[in-house]
C-alpha cells in the first residue's frame, strides 16, 4: 500500500486490507465488527477518500525521495539493532503457556456489544454522538467557501460591476452595482449589447 | 492447526509498523491520511483478538469507538486537505509547511 506511487491505487490497496481485517474478525468470532468493519470503512470512509482523490484530481506521480539517501544506512543499522533486540525478546524471555481459546459464541454477537454499549458503556457512547456532532459542524465549517458574503448571488450572466468603472464622476466610489445581465451590464457601461448568433449584423 | 493470539498480535504489528513507514515516507497528504487509517485498523485487530482471547466484549465496543472517531476523523480531516488544496493548489506536505501563506 504504501509502495504505490498513484495514491488512487493506494486507496484501492487499503480497500482490500479492510475487507481481509473483516474476515479475520469473522475468524475471531465478532461478526457484528465484521460487518461494521465492511459498511463504516470499506464503504463510507474510502469512498470519501477516493472522492476527495477524484476531486482534487493530482494526477503527478510521487517521485521517489532523494533527500534521504544518506540515511539509508543509518536506517539499515538502526534495523539491524532492533532484529536483534526481537531476536534477544524472542530467545531468551519465558514463554507463558498459552491456553486455546475456546469457541466462543455469545461474546461478539450483536446483543452482547448493544448491551455492554447501553449500560456499563453509556457515557462514552454519548461522547462518541456529541464527537460526531463537532466533526459534521468542523467539517462543514472548513470546507465552506468564506470569501463571498452570505447573501451573494452568482447568478450565471449577471455581472457585479464597480461605480467607478461605469462613471469617471464617481471617483473612487467602489460600490457595487448588480445589474441582472450581461446586456444590461453593456449598456451601463455605454457600449452595444452583445448581439447573440449573429442576428442583427 | 488453532489460530494463536500471538499470530494476530503479530499481523498487528505489522500493520502498525506498515502504517508508521508510510506516515514517515509518503508526502502526499491523503496517502498519509490513509496510513492512519491504517494505523487505527491495526489497533483494532489487537483489541479484538484479545477481546476473542479473553471472551470479554469490552474490546469489541473500544472497537466500535475507536470507528466513530476514525468516521469523524475522516470528515474533518478531509475538509482540511480540501482547504489546503484550494490555497495551495499542491498537496505535497513539504511544500505546505507553513501554516500561515
Amino acid at each position: 500500500m504504501v509502495v504505490q506511487r498513484n495514491p488512487l491505487y493506494s486507496a484501492i490497496s487499503l480497500v482490500g486490507v479492510f475487507v481481509s481485517l473483516a474476515a479475520l474478525y469473522v475468524t475471531l468470532s465478532a461478526p457484528f465488527i465484521a460487518a461494521v468493519q465492511v459498511i463504516i470503512y470499506a464503504g463510507a470512509i474510502m469512498v470519501l477518500v477516493i472522492f476527495v482523490i477524484m476531486l482534487l484530481n493530482v494526477e503527478d506521480e510521487e517521485l521517489r525521495p532523494r533527500r534521504l539517501r544518506f540515511l539509508v544506512p543509518t536506517a539499515i543499522v538502526l534495523a539491524m539493532v532492533l532484529i536483534a533486540e526481537v531476536a534477544f525478546i524472542l530467545f531468551t524471555v519465558q514463554v507463558t503457556p498459552s491456553t486455546p481459546a475456546s469457541s466462543a459464541l455469545s461474546v461478539g454477537l450483536t446483543s452482547s456489544i448493544g448491551i455492554g454499549l447501553f449500560t456499563d458503556y453509556l457515557l462514552p457512547f454519548e461522547i462518541t454522538s456529541v464527537l460526531l456532532l463537532m466533526a459534521i459542524v468542523g467539517a462543514m465549517s472548513l470546507a465552506r467557501r468564506g470569501d463571498l458574503p452570505p447573501n451573494a448571488r452568482v447568478v450565471p450572466g449577471a455581472q457585479v460591476l464597480a461605480r467607478d468603472v461605469l462613471s469617471p464622476v464617481a471617483g473612487e466610489d467602489l460600490t457595487a452595482v448588480e445589474t441582472e445581465s450581461t446586456d444590461e451590464a453593456a449598456q451601463l457601461l455605454g457600449l452595444e449589447p452583445r448581439n447573440r448568433s449573429g442576428k442583427g449584423e | 492447526m488453532e489460530p494463536q493470539l500471538s499470530w494476530y498480535l503479530a499481523l498487528s504489528a505489522i500493520l502498525f509498523t506498515i502504517g508508521v513507514v508510510g506516515v514517515i515516507i509518503k508526502r502526499n497528504v491523503i496517502a498519509m491520511f490513509m496510513c492512519i487509517e491504517l494505523m487505527l485498523n491495526a489497533v483494532n485487530l489487537t483489541f479484538v483478538a484479545f477481546s476473542s482471547y479473553f471472551q470479554d466484549v469490552t474490546g469489541q465496543l473500544f472497537v466500535f469507538i475507536v470507528m466513530t472517531v476514525a468516521a469523524a476523523e475522516a470528515a474533518v480531516g478531509l475538509g482540511i486537505i480540501i482547504t489546503i488544496f484550494r490555497n495551495r493548489e499542491t498537496l505535497d506536505v513539504d511544500e505546505s509547511s507553513n501554516l500561515k501563506l
